[in-house]
């Protein structure tokens, strides 16, 4: 099986830094990816604030008293 | 220019989001180019931007769980998350894997980085075998021998995302080594 050389490796080396530093200078991050990165990180932390929040309790609907239909008013106590 | 490493520990523990965005933006900034060229240079390019748009996103959400304390882990950790994405997309196009390289555009981009750091005559050989071995392999040894020479990926990281063993790896990337090895002495000896 091929082993590199001290040379080779170095050679490689060489060419992986030359090779992505030029493909940094041919292109640099746009705004765009940012903009990506961004909207993950915002819609990341609504997860959370929703998360820590816990769950919603249902709370009992409470209704305003309402006169009740066909029931007449209370008669003044008239044996008092 | 700050160090990456650092950026992503203050990163891990700063809690608020307005807090957390303008140090990404640095991480992203330092590490977009070099996902952008680990996607691009395995994805056709009409799809390579949703991918890459898809391994962004997926390291941004998962910034915070990173636990390693080296830029070197932190480059693997990038990378598993990337090739993670890479296999989704073959799952649903496993016909979209790019070609290799050819030489010239390799030789451009020598050339660019030549205009920061120029290139000695000796080094320009140097890379000239370098460049020979890679676009001699054989398809199947291309993203073995770039995984490991270019992207700087040990075999332990391959290994893990191909469901193959260490020693499987190292002597398959030794192979593909071996055969490009051959053919350029060979192309060296007709020519």
């Amino acid at each position: 099986m091929a082993e590199l050389s001290p040379k080779e490796q170095l050679a490689f080396h060489e060419f992986s830094v030359r090779y992505r530093a030029a493909y940094a200078k041919k292109h640099p991050c746009p705004p765009q990816s940012l903009e990506v990165v961004r909207e993950a990180l915002w819609g990341e932390y609504e997860k959370e604030q929703e998360a820590n929040r816990g769950p919603k309790i249902e709370t009992p609907k409470i209704e305003p008293p309402t006169p009740a239909a066909g029931r007449e008013p209370n008669e003044p106590d008239q044996d008092r | 220019m700050d160090d990456l490493i650092k950026l992503v520990k203050t990163y891990r523990f700063t809690a608020g989001v307005t807090e957390r965005i303008p140090l990404a933006e640095k991480i992203f900034t330092r590490i977009e180019p070099d996902l952008r060229l680990f996607v691009f240079s395995s994805v056709a390019h009409q799809n390579a931007q949703d991918v890459l748009q898809e391994v962004l996103k997926a390291v941004a959400t998962s910034l915070k769980q990173f636990q390693g304390g080296t830029e070197k882990e932190f480059w693997a950790w990038c990378y598993r998350i990337a090739r993670n994405k890479l296999s989704d997309h073959f799952r649903k196009q496993a016909t979209d894997r790019i070609q290799t390289v050819p030489p010239e555009d390799l030789w451009q981009m020598m050339d660019l980085s030549a205009q920061d750091a120029p290139i000695s005559t000796a080094t320009r050989h140097d890379l000239e075998y370098a460049m020979k071995l890679l676009t001699a392999s054989k398809p199947e040894c291309y993203d073995f021998l770039w995984n490991h020479f270019v992207f700087g990926r040990d075999y332990g990281d391959i290994a893990e995302e191909r469901g193959m063993s260490y020693d499987n790896v190292r002597m398959k990337i030794g192979r593909c080594l071996e055969e490009a090895q051959s053919l350029v002495k060979n192309t060296a000896l007709v020519a």
